[in-house]
């Protein structure tokens, strides 16, 4: 049986449509990331879950009960917020035991597990500070130690690590990634960082407009996207997209004489004619070595130190490959870059799906 | 530039300001305790040098005594209620429901009258013959005969804290409404997932947030509470029987109604002194709230 399911969420505010209609279903210690752009509806689903707004339609379940109308204390869910939401006055002990205290869990119970959860998040010198004391990733500790304390069924993340700066975040993604190994309770984490997601989670739905455009694992998302959103919105630098078209055996890019060839499974699927994207990462070129040679025109290097950036256009289109740091490129020259054709991506201009193997 | 010309140059600057706050303030108190050791009348004699005399009868006679007891307790109950009324309001006025934007339009109201407007208001609320508190009271059942509620000094006093708080609770309410919105909603939602009951929330949650903005309020309405002077001189006059006579009425009678401006002086400067040590207490507690805050 699945640990969470969410089944068909709607929500609206007025004519306002922010989800509509949402299906998931985790197992029992499963790390779902809801990813999106701001407004596409994933901080409004995991405040649905949470029970801090309630669904215009749908159930949510958690082990086969309906939260609908539950109230939040009775959800056995714990939550952890972007802006620690802390208790200003209570020392961090208390603050940790609050959701105990309230719950009217004896004091010596109480401070054995509050100090249970300060030393698997190592603040346990920090106790009886307030959290005007802390530092930023001290105060999400014990924002995590808040929620880890009572052993929830069900733990939610509202972009835990934004308020973070870079270095604080990498630590703490880490820290998060170990605990939820240690812990294998289930997850639910609302995040736009992609590295996040692609990093913490087994599941990735990524979400835009209300809906889920794609739920499966980073793996899948990054390597199969399900459509152009998910190709763009998964990847730094973001998928190169070109226009193609089909010419029966494979794609010719717009604007140029540059003929791809396809598997003929591939090639199959599309009707002659066919205008198609092509989305090529570009991480997916090499400086040299066997594959399909592609000749662009380079327009400007960067190199940030592990590799090199490079931005050229082939027929007018602009294109952005990542290369190892020592690839010879100068500007305004043309270069031969050569290309896995199993790492190509096909998607329909007009429904913006992936386009498979027929 | 040296130091000593920018400390020089904002002497200058400050200069104007400084001449007119001597004028202004400076002078009139020098004068004031000046005034305080002399046996001055209103008008006529300057009077002459009496030395600490007016200070010591005046602590020593009876008048002074139950005039700080009255005023003490008049400013005692009506803070706490306003603030109590105020914080109340607040959390009220912060729920959403319909016609909530014109409550709050309508709670500032009383506030926002001038204190004699709202006097005279309550003077024909407690009218002993067609007063509205009568009518109510005996067709309510409550009241068998109309009483003259600013006649008595049983009631005098209480009519008095009563319309003083219909006044200035909704400054407290003010306040602690726009404390309340900076309450971050993240923090509540916390203690929604967390079990907090609506006491809990407010003690340990809202509380918090309120505790510097309503410090100040406490010392504001403390110090204005203190010195009050208008309500009841428009209303008791400070009677009847003297029972509703506050330190500020007893400065008007004993440096106007009875000319004695010398002793006048040196009340004033007196209840000046009290407020100053309330000032100066509640000023450290601002500090201290403001600080454990942040």
């Amino acid at each position: 049986m699945s640990a969470l399911v969410v089944d068909k969420i709607r929500k609206s505010f007025g004519a306002l449509e922010t989800l509509r209609g949402i299906d998931i279903a985790l197992e029992s210690g499963e790390f779902l990331v809801l990813l999106g752009a701001s407004g596409c509806g994933k901080s409004t689903l995991l405040n649905i879950i949470a029970g801090l707004a309630e669904p215009s339609g749908g159930d949510v379940r958690l082990d086969g009960r309906s939260l609908i109308g539950v109230h939040p204390k009775d959800r056995d869910i714990a939550m952890v917020f972007q802006s620690y939401a802390l208790y200003p006055n209570l020392s961090v002990r208390r603050n940790i035991g609050f959701g105990l205290e309230m719950r009217k869990v004896p004091a010596a119970e109480r401070e054995k597990a509050v100090l249970e959860a300060a030393r698997l998040l190592q603040i346990e010198p920090l106790l009886d500070r307030r959290p005007s004391q802390l530092s930023g990733g001290q105060r999400q500790r014990v924002a995590i130690g808040r929620a880890l304390v009572r052993h929830p069924k069900l733990f939610l993340f509202d972009e835990p690590l934004s308020n973070l700066d870079a270095k604080l975040r990498m630590e703490m993604r880490t820290e998060l990634k170990r605990l939820h190994q240690m812990m294998k309770t289930t997850v639910v984490y609302v995040t736009h960082d992609q590295i996040e997601a692609m990093t913490l989670a087994t599941r990735i739905a990524v979400m835009q407009g209300g809906q889920i455009e794609q739920l499966g694992t980073p793996e899948e998302i990054y390597n199969r996207p399900a459509t152009l959103y998910v190709a763009t919105f998964v990847g730094a630098p973001p998928m190169n997209l070109l226009d193609a078209v089909a010419t029966g055996s494979g794609l010719q890019v717009v604007g140029s004489d540059t003929a791809i060839p396809l598997p003929p499974a591939l090639a199959a699927a599309l009707p002659r004619d066919h205008a198609v994207k092509l989305g090529i990462r570009p991480e997916s070129f090499r400086a040299e070595g066997g594959g399909l040679p592609l000749t662009l025109t380079c327009d400007v290097t960067e190199l940030t130190g592990p590799e090199l950036i490079l931005s050229g256009s082939i027929g007018g289109q602009r294109l952005v490959a990542t290369l190892p740091p020592r690839t010879r490129a100068a500007p305004g020259e043309t270069i031969t870059l050569a290309l896995d054709v199993e790492a190509l991506h096909l998607f329909d201009v007009e429904s913006g799906r992936r386009i498979e193997a027929a | 530039m040296s130091g000593t010309w920018i400390t020089t140059r904002a002497w200058l600057l400050m200069l104007p300001l400084l001449i007119v706050m001597v004028a202004v303030i400076g002078w009139p108190l020098a004068d004031t305790v000046h005034l305080s050791f002399t046996d001055a009348k209103l008008v006529g004699t300057s009077g002459s040098y009496v030395g600490f005399d007016n200070y010591v009868r005046l602590v020593t006679g009876n008048a002074f005594g139950r005039t700080l007891y009255t005023t003490t307790f008049f400013a005692l109950v009506v803070v706490t209620t306003e603030m109590c009324l105020g914080v109340l309001a607040a959390l009220l006025l912060k729920q959403q429901f319909r016609g909530r934007t014109l409550l709050r339009a309508l709670m500032i109201l009383p506030w926002a009258l001038p204190t004699v407007v709202n006097a005279t208001l309550w003077r024909l609320i407690y009218n002993p013959e067609y007063g509205a508190l009568n009518a109510a009271l005996t067709q309510l059942g409550i009241l068998s005969d109309y009483r003259s509620w600013l006649g008595e000094p049983g009631t005098a006093l209480t009519a008095l804290i009563v319309a003083d708080c219909w006044k200035n609770f909704p400054l407290v309410a003010l306040i602690a409404l726009a404390a309340l919105q900076a309450v971050p909603r993240d923090v509540i939602a916390a203690s929604y997932v967390d079990g907090a009951n609506a006491f809990s929330r407010f003690r340990f949650v809202t509380l918090p947030y309120l505790a510097g903005p309503l410090m100040v309020a406490l010392v504001l309405r403390t110090i204005e509470a203190f010195k009050v002077f208008d309500i009841i001189w428009v209303m008791t006059r400070g009677g009847p029987a003297n029972s509703t006579r506050t330190m500020s009425i007893l400065v008007y009678q004993e440096a106007f109604s009875f000319q004695r401006a010398g002793s006048g002086a040196s009340l004033a400067l007196i209840v000046t002194l009290i407020i100053t040590v309330l000032a100066v207490a509640y000023g450290t507690a601002v500090r201290k709230v403001a600080g454990s805050a942040a």
